[in-house]
Formats: structure tokens, sequence, C-alpha cells
């Protein structure tokens, strides 16, 4: 459970490049401070589980200021009028009130919902994005494992989601949950291929799946703007494939313009209809958890992961700032874009994103070719 | 901004050739205060109306009126020409007390349909040869028929579900085929208030769409029965389309009753009604267009906030005219309650500054509404109703121009200070989801005009002649058996009243003539064969509004 | 494309500009117009026990309940049941009952908001508005007046 290597020297400064990556992961981190190292097999696991909980901890804070106080607040803006500002200093309390509301809601189950699938499915789609947080490279020292396909074991895990909402939708027993699910299904099912192959585009320009590899490697300087050196960051090399992972990204998460899943005005909540108290703050946070993941993948392998200006310490900073740019983006973009019907969906992700995707994939490869 | 579509000249036709056409099928002749009434046999309905259709070319069924007599049944059906409103001609139908049997005018007009099985519900008249005699605004297991005479309101009116359908229980209406039936509503975030659509499903496309209301059912025309022409009616019109289209529900109200007892109304009171009414029009825009992008954007959208403040600012307005926000009650027959507030120049100037900051607030929705390529692709040929089967199904208003029928009664049948006013009406040829909300927003700034052009009126009108009532006595009784049918332009459409007055202060038969109750009606011939996101942006487009529709 | 960039700076625009057509209520309260209808007021001292307003009330919200001798004894009138339609105010010729400005009312049951005449009488003004001064030029306009032929019913 080695770290990568570090980056080379920076070219164009001469100074020596400021590692992002330690070299040590997370759980040795750990083992190291709480003297757990010394125990063998069974202390290593302790500490991966330490750690673990820790990234998951500060994943579900940053959900839990996310669902309830932050989008009311960026809708509020979008929308001229004050939103929560009584709780607490600048209404964060709501989070608090928030959570007990909503735990406190009876579970009320319908009588011909099939029980397993039922409850499990909530929690497979919580699980399934926090699953993913495991090899995101997020700065300061806080990454949980760093394995050579980090890139494809997000991809596959996020993709579990996918089986949750099916679950959810026909377990449920509800005609309304049944058409989301289906829908969920068939959307998830169209844009993944796009979602993949563009990342597929950034591999090729990295060589290499390992997610602490191709964040070092975004750290080299592209060009100096009147004496600001802009880094690597693939979202510069290839702005095509970051527009397209985003649209994809956007159909993944299910969010505007692509929400027809849990279109509220047509199938009242889609797949989420009949889940109440803690089965819906599971499916609740679980979409804003896909939200972040799918702002974390975009990061890493577009934005430089935890790269930015100051110490290698503050990289933790950079890195949740840019996921919270991707998910204002999908509140900026649900106060102002339609949502597309459901055949529209399909038509264009499979006839336009997949070709555009392709084409992007082949012209990546053509380029890398021809630059190597 | 009128189509290029040539408005057909109506032919007149005088009551000699209507006499003629009707032929010895008449049995009498029963003139209502507006039009020549013909008295038929029960069973000779569907050919007079088809020929008044086709010869005569009355082509627009606009009220169907049913009502009890001591001995006697009546149905009244009232129609007109789309091309052109003022000729109007009522067919009275009786039938016998102990068996109201009367032939279904179904064939001939489809707005018929909705229209019989109101009245089979309300007054107990069956109609022979109806497709679909169902109670429509009452529920299936109501007992008796309220309107009708020997109604007793002590005995139970519902029996228990053991003895009717369970409505939560699955049925499976159909186990061989492969559609899925599904209940939109009545607890449904999009459906416009209380309304239930049963909708049969194949996939995502929708098979069948059969639309329940009654939900909202507030026996509206029994109260109004029950209440004195002069003062106790006025408030209801308000409650019909809630929306703060309350003054042009007041208006059409207010018409009917002027026009029966003869009462005339200052010019100068005129000029604040016309000006109040575009107002209320406005608003109600405002809130077709906020709810319209709900449901097509999805919650959190921030059109429906913009619309949502927009509207904000007419209703301080009429709140600074009328005294409240939506229930304005400010119409009185005769004339308006009272004049604009004091100090003048300051409401004239606020309502000034509104429509001054209105061009900009329209561009604005024109960046977020129809420049939008999503937003198109959505409501482009989406929701297509033809205008022959719009006529069919008496559709007015918006949904009715969004189609090329240039049918406005502002224009065509003139009150208030409309027609010496400079305006267009707005009509698009498109057929879709899209023209009707173009239609909408361009009639809110046809409605612009309007209100400016009253404001330059009522600030130079000379300080002596500003009388808002004329002298009305405080009982009004007009005569017994008269009979009257009036409409005007509603925010949705051709709101009409039909009153018969029995001698007493209080009306004998007061029906209302909803808009929206047509234009819903014509919701399955939008939706099927289209998507369920379809669907639901149609019954948006519609715009209907469910106190309207059950009443 | 262009429309749906286009939408989106729309929306980040009212986003950016930091102002809110909302206000914080109750800190402030919100101007209501001096012929805003609200809670009624009943002055005993004026009312001359015509029944008008009663027999005009649309929904029988108003009841008086007089002694043999035509005196007044009771005066409800069910806060929570009246459409505030302002008609009974309109007819009532020496202005006994009139409608205030008032819309802050709170009961604990539907049964109290039936108002008798004391407490109709301590209906407090809202921001001390006399609705009356706002009125005054037209409460000539009051139907009947004039040289019309007027029918006492």
């Amino acid at each position: 459970m080695t770290g990568t290597t570090v980056a080379a020297t920076d070219a164009a400064s001469g100074l020596p490049a400021v590692p992002l990556q330690d070299t040590v992961l997370l759980p040795e981190r750990i083992g190291e401070l709480t003297g757990l190292d010394g125990f063998g097999l069974g202390g290593e696991l302790l500490a991966t589980f330490l750690a673990a909980f820790l990234i998951g901890n500060l994943m579900l804070a940053m959900t839990g200021v996310a669902g309830p106080w932050a989008k009311r607040k960026i809708t509020a803006a979008f929308t001229d009028r004050i939103a929560v500002n009584r709780l607490g200093p600048a209404g964060l309390f709501i989070i608090v009130a928030d959570s007990v509301r909503l735990l406190s809601k009876e579970l009320i189950i319908p009588e011909n919902a099939d029980r397993p699938a039922y409850d499990l499915a909530p929690i497979v789609v919580a699980a399934s994005a926090l699953l993913g947080f495991a090899v995101i490279p997020m700065g300061s020292g806080l990454h949980l494992a760093d394995p050579e396909v980090g890139l494809a074991y997000v991809f596959a895990v996020s993709g579990i989601a996918s089986l949750g909402l099916v679950m959810a939708g026909y377990a449920s027993a509800n005609k309304y949950s049944l058409l989301g699910g289906l829908r969920a299904v068939a959307q998830n099912i169209a844009y993944e291929i796009p979602l993949v192959i563009t990342g597929m585009s950034v591999v090729i320009f990295a060589g290499t799946l390992q997610m602490g590899e191709i964040v070092a490697a975004q750290h080299e300087t592209l060009v100096e703007i009147a004496g600001i050196s802009i880094p690597t960051w693939y979202a510069f090399v290839n702005p095509f494939a970051f527009v397209l992972f985003l649209i994809a990204n956007f159909a993944e998460v299910g969010r505007n313009p692509f929400d027809t899943p849990e279109a509220p005005t047509e199938i009242v909540a889609g797949y989420q209809t009949e889940y109440s108290s803690v089965h819906f703050v599971l499916i609740y946070l679980g979409e804003f958890l896909h939200i972040f993941l799918g702002g974390a993948i975009i990061a890493t392998i577009f934005l430089g992961g935890p790269a930015g200006p100051g110490p290698a310490a503050l990289g933790i900073v950079w890195f949740i700032i840019k996921i919270w740019g991707v998910f204002f983006a999908t509140q900026w973009l649900r106060s102002a874009v339609p949502r597309v019907r459901i055949d529209q969906l399909i038509e264009i992700g499979w006839k336009g994103l997949l070709v555009l995707s392709f084409a992007n994939l082949i012209l990546t490869a053509v380029i890398v070719g021809l630059i190597a | 901004m009128s189509t290029g579509l040539e408005r057909q000249p109506a032919v007149e036709v005088t009551e000699d050739e209507l006499e003629a056409i009707v032929g010895d099928r008449a049995l009498a002749r029963d003139n209502h205060l507006n039009a020549p009434g013909f008295v038929i046999r029960p069973d000779d309905v569907q050919d007079v109306l088809k020929d008044l259709r086709d010869e005569a070319g009355f082509d627009h069924l606009a009220n169907l009126t049913a009502q009890e007599y001591p001995d006697r049944y009546e149905s009244i059906y009232h129609l007109r020409k789309y091309a052109d409103p003022t000729q109007e001609v009522s067919v009275v139908v009786p039938t016998t007390t102990d068996e109201p049997v009367s032939q279904t005018a179904e064939p001939v007009f489809r707005t018929a349909d909705w229209h019989e099985r109101e009245a089979f519900d309300l007054v107990g008249i069956d109609y022979e040869g109806h497709p679909d005699p169902r109670r429509i605004l009452l529920p299936e297991t109501w007992q008796g028929h309220p309107l009708s005479r020997d109604y007793d309101q002590e005995k139970p009116q519902l029996v228990t579900l053991t003895e009717h359908a369970n409505p939560i229980q699955p049925d499976h209406h159909d186990d061989e085929s492969d559609t899925m039936f599904l209940n939109i509503g009545p607890h449904h975030p999009a459906t416009h208030g209380v309304l239930h659509i049963e909708t049969v499903l194949d996939g995502e496309t929708v098979v069948d769409v059969d639309p329940d209301i009654g939900y909202l059912h507030r026996c509206e025309e029994q109260m109004c029965q029950q209440g004195t022409y002069r003062h106790q009616i006025m408030p209801y019109p308000d409650r019909w389309d809630y929306v703060s289209a309350g003054l042009l529900n007041e208006w059409a109200y207010a018409r009917v009753a002027e026009d029966l007892a003869d009462i005339d109304v200052p010019e100068y009171a005129q000029v604040i009604r016309t000006m109040g009414a575009e107002l209320s029009r406005i608003a109600s825009h405002m809130l077709a267009l906020a709810t319209f992008a709900l449901d097509v954007y999805g919650d959190f959208t921030a059109i429906f906030q913009y619309g949502m403040r927009d509207r904000e600012v007419v209703q301080d307005i009429l709140e600074d005219l009328t005294g409240q926000r939506l229930m304005f009650n400010y119409f009185r027959l005769g004339g308006v309650a009272w004049d604009l507030p004091e100090p003048r120049e300051e409401f004239i100037e606020k309502t000034r500054d509104f429509l001054d900051g209105l061009p900009a607030k329209v561009d604005e929705y024109n960046d977020l509404l129809t420049a939008n390529e999503i937003f198109q692709i959505r409501t482009h040929d989406t929701g297509i109703l033809e205008p022959e089967v719009a006529k069919q199904y008496g559709c007015t208003g918006p949904v009715a121009r969004g189609s090329g029928i240039d049918y406005d009664l502002r224009r065509d049948d003139p009150y208030g200070y409309y027609e010496n006013l400079e305006w267009d009406v707005v009509t698009k040829d498109g057929c879709d989801n899209y023209s009707r909300v173009l239609v909408r927003m361009q009639e809110v700034e046809e409605s612009a005009k309007i209100i400016e052009q009253c404001l330059d009126l009522l600030e130079d009108w000379p300080e002596d002649e500003r009388t808002v009532q004329s002298n009305v006595p405080r009982t009004l009784k007009p005569d017994a058996d008269t009979e009257i049918y009036r409409a005007v332009e509603g925010a949705k459409g051709e709101l009409g009243i039909y009153i018969r007055a029995d001698g007493t202060d209080k009306p004998g038969r007061f029906k209302i003539r909803s808009p929206c109750f047509h234009n819903l009606s014509a919701l399955p011939e939008m939706a099927e064969g289209e998507y369920i996101p379809d669907m639901i942006a149609s019954l948006g487009s519609l715009d209907i509004v469910l106190g309207e529709v059950d009443r | 494309m262009i429309g749906i960039l286009k939408s989106m700076a729309t929306t980040m625009k009212h986003a950016l500009d930091g102002s809110t057509f909302t206000v914080e209520y109750p800190e402030t309260a919100p101007d209501v117009s001096p012929r805003f209808r609200g809670v009624h007021k009943f002055s005993q001292e004026r009312c001359i026990w015509c029944r008008q307003c009663e027999n005009v009330c649309p929904n029988d919200t108003i009841q008086i309940v007089t002694n043999d001798q035509r005196q007044g004894e009771q005066y409800n009138l069910h806060i929570g049941q009246c459409i505030y339609c302002r008609l009974c105010e309109e007819v009532c010729p020496v202005d006994a009952i009139l409608l205030t400005e008032n819309f802050e009312f709170t009961a604990d049951t539907k049964h109290d908001f039936v108002y008798n005449k004391e407490q109709l009488k301590a209906v407090p003004w809202y921001k001390d508005i006399d609705p009356l001064a706002a009125r005054e030029p037209d409460r000539d306009a009051w139907v009947g007046e004039g040289e019309g032929e007027v029918d006492y019913q």
C-alpha cells in the first residue's frame, strides 16, 4: 500500500516541484500516529477502518451542508429570495433541525413492497457513492487507497447506483416508482458509455489509470501567461472532452436538464415516491454524494485534483472548492434549464454524446501519438 | 400581432332565415333577451342543431343549460358563431317531468359530451345516445340530483364504498393487454389543483386520457341562486377563476345582470373596469407562464419565482385600487365600487412604473423561455390541437387563439371601453404548446397597451364627470321568465353566464359557462399518442383553474 | 446552445445582484394599502340596529339579536367565516361597522373566532390607520343615493 512517485522538478521555474501526492497514504499515516502499525495485519485493518471513517464522515458532512442548507441558499439567490437565516449563524442550524425532522418521520412501508430489495435500495445508492471516494486523491494526505486501476474502479462502483435505482423503482410496488426506475436505468446506461470513453481520453494523456499518477501528470506547466503559470490541467488541454464529460456527468447523477427519473411534476418523485424517513434520507444524501463523487472525478481527472496555489497542505481546500463548483453548476442548471423528455434524452445520449466522445477519443489518440 | 389569417366575414343570418331553417320542427318561439329561441321536440335535437351548424354557420355551442320547472325539464342549447359571436340562437328542448329523456347533441358538437353529463349529474335529464352517461362533478356514489326541485337535502347523499367500487383496489381491466393504468392526481404536484386524470399508458406513450373532475365543486351555481342580484352574488365570481382573474369574472356577472335589468354604466366606470380587467389578465397570464415553467422545468425553477414576483406588483396595484389582493369584490352593478385611490397621481405613477418595467421583464422571460433550445424541443409539435377539433370542443381564449382561431370577445362582442382603444388580438398558427405560451406572453404586452391608454384617459378625465356608479335601486327584480346569456373574454376564454329571472330578487337559474371546462375536455385530443411529459406540458398550457372547471 | 447559455446568464444575473424581493416578516411589517379589507370594528354607539348588514351578508356571517323593543342585545360576527367582501360596511348608513386593515389575528379554535360586540369594538387599528379617512371622498358612492328611483325594500 505504498504511495505513488512524486512529480519531477518543475521544468519552467527550476524549483523543486511541490509534491501534491504524499507518498504516504492515509491508513499508513493513521497507523503511524496511533501506533497501530505495530500490531500487524489487525492493526493495519483497524487503521484503514479509521481512515475510511474519517473520509466517509468528511464527505457526509459536506452533503449534510449541501442538502439542507446550501441548496436552499443557492436557489434563493437565483430567485431573489432570502432563504434560511433564522436558526443559527446564517441559518446553519437548519441542518440539525432538518436531520432531526427527517429521521423522526414515520417509516411507512407499502404493503406490497418487495422487502429485502426495498430496504437495500437506499443503502446501495448511498454506499456506491461512498465507495467511490476511496480512491480519490483529495490532497493533504487524505487519500485512502491508490490501486493501479483507480479510475476504472471509480466508474464501476458509481455504476452500481443504477442497480439501486431500479431496485427502488421496482420494489416500491408503485407505478410512479416503476416508471422512475425504468427511466433511471435507461438514462444511466445511455450516458455511462460516453462518460467512460471520455474518461479514457484522459487516460491516454496520462498514460495510466492510477488516480494519483493522473493528478501528478497534471502538475506540469502548460503555458505562462502574464507571470501566472497555467498548469497542465486536462480541462485546459482538451476543453472539448471537459464539456462532454460534464454533460455526461450531469446525466449520470440525474440533474437538470436530465432529471427525468425523479421528475417531480410528472411522476411525483419517481423512484423515491414510496420512501420516507431514514430510507428517504439515505436516497437524498446518496444523490448528493453522487453529485460530489462526480465532482471529485471531474476535479481529479480534469482539474488537477488538489492542485492550487499555496502549500500542499491546503490541497484539501482546493479540492473541496472544485467539488462545490460542480455542485453549484448543477444548481445553476436546475434553475435555468428545462428537462428533456425521456426519448429526447436517449437520443442525445446514444446519437449525440456517443459519437462525439468516440470522435474525441480517436482525436486524442492521434494527437498523443503524433506528439509522443 | 394578428396572424395573416383572413377573418371570414360572417354571413348575417336574419331571424326569418332561422325560422326557415328550423322549419316546422319548432313547436314554439321562446325568445331570450339576446337571442331568438326555438322550442323543439327532444328527438329533433340532432337534426336541428346540425342544420343550424351547417346551413346557418353556428359552429360554437357556447352553453348548455339544464333546469327544472314545476311542469317540465328544459335543456337549452345556446349557439353562437366563432366568426361573429353577436349572432346567437337558443334551442330549447323541454321534456316531461316523470321521464326526462332528451336526445344527445354529442354527434353534432363534441362539447355537448361533458355538458350533458353535467346536466344529468346536477339536474337529472337523461340524454339518449350519449356515449358516456356518467356523473361528472359529483362522485359516482351520489344519490339524487341537487339542482332539481325534488332534491331532499336531509337524506344521505352518498352510499358507502362497500356498495360501490373500492378506489384503491388494484384492478386489472384487461389482463391480456400490456398497457398500464395510472392515476395522475388528485394529489400531484403538476395538476393545477385537484384534478384526477386516469391515464392508460403503453410504456411512456399515452393511450387514453380521461379527466375526472369535481373535486373542487363548491355548488357555486346554487349559491348564486340563493343570493340577491344587487349585492350578494358579486363576491362569488371572484372565486371561480381564483388566480387573480377576479375582476374578469366579476365583469361577466356585471355584464349579464346589467343587460338583464337594463342598467347603464357611466363611461368613467367603463374605463376603470377595462383597466382593472386588463391588470387581472396580466396577473393571470403571469401565473400561467410560471406554472407552465414549473411543469416543464421541474421544481426550484427561477421562472416560477420571477413570475410570482412580477405578479406581486400587479397585486399591489390592485390592492390599492380594490382593497384586496385576490378576491376583489370591486365591480358593482352599474359601475365600480369606488374611484381611483387618493392621491390619484401616486396611483397612476405606480401603475406607469409597472408598465415601464414590463418590457424588460418580458425580455427576461423570452431569454429564459422562448429562446431556450431545450424548451423549444419540449414544446414544439407537442399537444397539437387542430382548429377544427378546437371548435368542436368549444375551446376559447388563448387555447383557441394558439390554434389560429381568431376569436376574442373583447373585439367581436364589444363591451367596456375596448372598442375605443387601440390594441390587437394575438393569434398564432402553431396549434402546439409553444404557440399557446407565445400567445399568452404577447397578450401581456397587449394588455399593457390597453392599460397605458386607460391611464392616460383617467388622468385627464374632467373632475366633475367622474361618476363611478349609476343609480341603481337597492333591490333588483327583473321580470319573470326573462332569460339571457352573456359572456366576456375571461383570462382563460369565454366566460359566460346564463340567468333566468323568476320575478324575485334572486336568480331562478344561474348557469356558469366556464372556459376551462371546455378547454380541459379537449385534453384527450391533445395528449393521446404522445408521451407523459407532453401530456403534463399540454395540461399546463391549457392553463386550467379547477375552481372554474368545477365551480 | 446559445439559448441555454442565455437562460443561465439571466438567472446568474439575479443571483449576483444581491437584492431580494422578499422581506423578513414579521420584523419588516408589510405596507398594506389604506383600502385593505381586514378585521371588522363595530361601534355600538353608532349602530341603529337596522339589520342591513345582516341581510346583505352573502354567507350569513353576522347575527344580530334584539329584544322586543328593537334594542340591540347581541352583535356577533364570525371573523373566520367572513369572506371580507365589505358589503356590510357599504350598506351601513351610519358607519357603525367598518373593516380595518388589521390582518393579524389568531385564535386557538375556530369557535374563538366568533367575535361579540365587545371584541369587535376592541379590534385595534393596523398601524393606526383609520380606513374611513382613506375612503371618505367615496362614501357618497353609496348605493341608492341620488335622483333615481329608489326602492326601500
